[in-house]
């Protein structure tokens, strides 16, 4: 699928990272399900792809699953590839896998008030970080803690690296996240809806600010959010996820133009009624399935008004048209 | 800093209002006292003679800022029963009560603390069980029968440990692991529930996309997380000790405040009586004090406000 996938984006330059079928299950007493199904997708050197979709439909744990930052249990991969630089992160020792985390690929969070260590200063966990993967001194990684703090737009750099997380506003936590997931310079930031718990005058500071380092930094980012304003201002290339599955996927103008999946163009049809100040994603009628009562073949076909007899007993396969891939049965023109 | 400043404003206010409750309720049974000190043959003017050279016939104010003002000159006067110098009285068994209570102390975290760790990343383990079902035991035994149970164990049956006395380090084993016991149990508990918290908060996971090894996460970011609710609550910790001293001292033949204390108490040694509870009140007290500076260091989301 990689290279039907590198075909249509009409790129030729290979994957920085390739989710290749992957399965991440919860354990639960009442059995094993599958929160992420059969996932595939590429991140492209020096884009933005956009992963978006309905609160929990797998977009974090997606993310945590690349990582390898899973809560295990109950959360864990149970089959598929995660590969980045020709090895499978899945299969990798945590050990290894430390290595890669914040050098190679970073990620920041969606709350900032609950994700620094308040005990300890920002500049103690930077330079944590920085002298965990890099041989520099106190002094060295300072410097390059404080240049990365004003680079991304912190005021008095200097100052605020001897602030502690409680003392900076949510806007300026967020840089400072922003600010450690990049300090090692990684090939990858994965960005997990990281302007939804801030401010609206702060969101689009911020977002410009990610917009501005990826290119900067020739740097690829995985963008997650259910924002699709959002995803019309930044992506390259959109992931439509669905109850666990990316249902569609490709170039943002084609996919935003030209949706095939009735989920996707449920979502595009409903975006002029919601409320301008939180662009949130419920407008389709009904509800997700609990994982209990997933249906075995489409998973969207309890909502679907397109539904065929075959769509509630088999899998929609991957299909590709004009560079976007999506998995229905029955797709409709837009 | 307002904080700390105004916890000590509140702590004199406490010592003051505690060191008044204490000097009324010792004058409540100040009649006593002089009966005790007596012969029952005494006669009535003998009695009187006694209680003014003591002071007790005066206003309880004025004999309050007369001990006051005594207090402050180190002059605390004597013992009834032996005469000893009370000031002399405080720096001996005080030696004694701090070695002990210093051992307590210690073991109290040193234990605690990593049982409690421990049990946390070992949760659901075995170890994580045979850990908690001491600690339910070490908070549900009361100490005096802790006392007899170790002395007959390790002292009469075993022959480790010697039963009673000062103030060899062999002597302090035995009282010091009793005195401390309950705060272990509480401290074990502690650790362990705010690790397993601090474990589950989203910083773990930023630290951990930082690269960071589990022992850094675990033994740095989440301990220290962990130690604020147990640094702040150290001072209550002293005040257990304290609490605890008369009795343990008591058994184990420790010849520490709690037992002069109890001595005093027992044979009506009023001036010995009113001074040590004066001094045990004043550690715990304070000890309550320094645990909320304690806290207020230890939580940087505290220090600026
Ligand atoms: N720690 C967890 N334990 C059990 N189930 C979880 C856990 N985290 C997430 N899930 C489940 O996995 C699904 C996907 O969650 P998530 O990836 O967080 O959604 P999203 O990020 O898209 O909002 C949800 O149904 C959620 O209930
Ligand atoms: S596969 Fe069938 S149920 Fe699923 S989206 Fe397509 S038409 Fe609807
Ligand atoms: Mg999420």
């Amino acid at each position: 699928m990689s290279s039907v996938q590198a075909a249509t984006n009409g790129s030729t330059k290979a994957p920085v990272l390739s989710v290749r079928n992957l399965h991440t299950a919860v354990a639960t007493p009442e059995g094993s399900f599958d929160v992420v199904r059969d996932v595939s997708f590429d991140i492209n050197p020096n884009e933005v792809l956009c992963l978006v979709g309905e609160s929990g439909c797998g977009k974090t744990i997606t993310a945590l699953s690349i990582m390898r930052l899973l809560p295990t249990p109950p959360v864990r991969i149970t089959s598929g590839e995660v590969v980045f630089d020709g090895t499978d992160l899945t299969e990798l020792p945590e050990r290894r896998v430390r290595d890669v985390r914040s050098e190679r690929i970073s990620m920041i969070f969606q709350d900032p008030l609950t994700s620094l260590d308040p005990v300890f200063t920002v500049g103690q966990v930077m330079t944590e970080v920085i002298r965990t993967h890099r041989d520099a001194t106190k002094a060295e990684a300072r410097e390059m803690s404080v240049e990365i703090l004003r680079a991304v737009g912190l005021p008095a750099p200097t100052e605020r690296f001897d602030s502690y997380p409680h003392e900076l506003s949510g806007g300026m936590r967020q840089r400072v996240m922003i600010a450690t997931a990049l300090v090692l310079d990684p090939e990858i930031l994965i960005a997990d809806e990281p302007t939804t718990a801030l401010d609206v005058t702060v969101q689009a500071q911020i977002l410009e600010r990610l917009r501005s380092e990826q290119q900067d930094r020739h740097m690829s980012m995985l963008l997650i959010t259910h924002d699709l304003a959002v995803v019309a201002s930044i992506a390259d290339r959109v992931a439509v996820m669905y109850a666990g599955e990316i249902v569609e996927e490709g170039p943002v103008d084609e996919l935003f133009s030209n949706p095939r999946h009735p989920y996707t163009q449920g979502l595009l049809r409903a975006l002029p009624h919601v409320s301008r100040k939180r662009r949130e994603l419920v407008p389709i009628p009904g509800l997700v399935p609990p994982m209990q009562m997933m249906p075995p073949g489409c998973r969207f076909a309890p909502r679907c008004p397109h539904a065929l007899e075959q769509c509630w007993s088999d899998h929609p396969p991957h299909e590709v048209e004009a560079g976007v891939g999506f998995r229905c049965f029955n797709p409709q023109p837009f | 800093m307002k904080r700390i400043a105004a916890r000590s404003i509140y702590t004199l206010i406490v010592l003051l209002l505690s060191s008044i409750a204490v000097f009324y309720a010792i004058r409540l049974s100040g009649g006593d006292a002089v009966s005790a000190r007596l012969p029952a043959s005494a006669s009535f003017e003998e009695r009187e003679e006694f209680r003014e050279l003591l002071g007790l016939n005066d206003p309880v104010h004025e004999q309050y800022f007369r001990y006051m003002g005594r207090l402050l000159t180190f002059d605390l006067g004597k013992s009834l029963t032996n005469n000893a110098d009370i000031f002399d009285m405080l720096t001996h068994h005080g030696k004694n009560s701090l070695i002990l209570g210093a051992a307590a102390f210690g073991l109290v975290f040193a234990i605690g603390v990593p049982l409690g760790i421990l049990a946390a990343v070992r949760r659901n383990s075995w170890a994580d069980g045979s850990v908690m079902t001491f600690s339910v035991a070490g908070m549900a035994v009361p100490n005096f029968w802790l006392a007899l149970l170790t002395v007959w164990l390790f002292a009469s049956t075993l022959g480790w440990l010697p039963s009673a006395g000062c103030c060899s380090f062999k002597q302090l084993i035995l009282p010091a692991v009793v005195l401390a016991m309950e705060g272990i149990a509480l401290t074990v508990r502690m650790t362990r529930s705010a690790m397993l918290e601090n474990l589950g908060q989203d910083f773990v996971r930023t630290l951990r996309a930082g690269g960071l090894s589990e022992t850094s996460i675990i033994g740095k970011h989440v301990l220290r997380n962990a130690m604020v609710p147990i640094i702040s609550l150290a001072g209550l910790r002293i005040g257990q000790i304290v609490g605890y001293a008369l009795v343990v001292e008591t058994i184990f033949g420790w010849p520490g405040l709690g037992q002069v204390l109890v001595n005093a108490v027992l044979r009506r040694d009023y001036p010995v009586a009113q001074f040590f509870s004066l001094v045990l009140i004043a550690i715990v007290v304070l000890s309550n004090w320094a645990a909320d500076v304690g806290y207020t260091v230890a939580n940087p989301r505290l220090r600026k406000a």
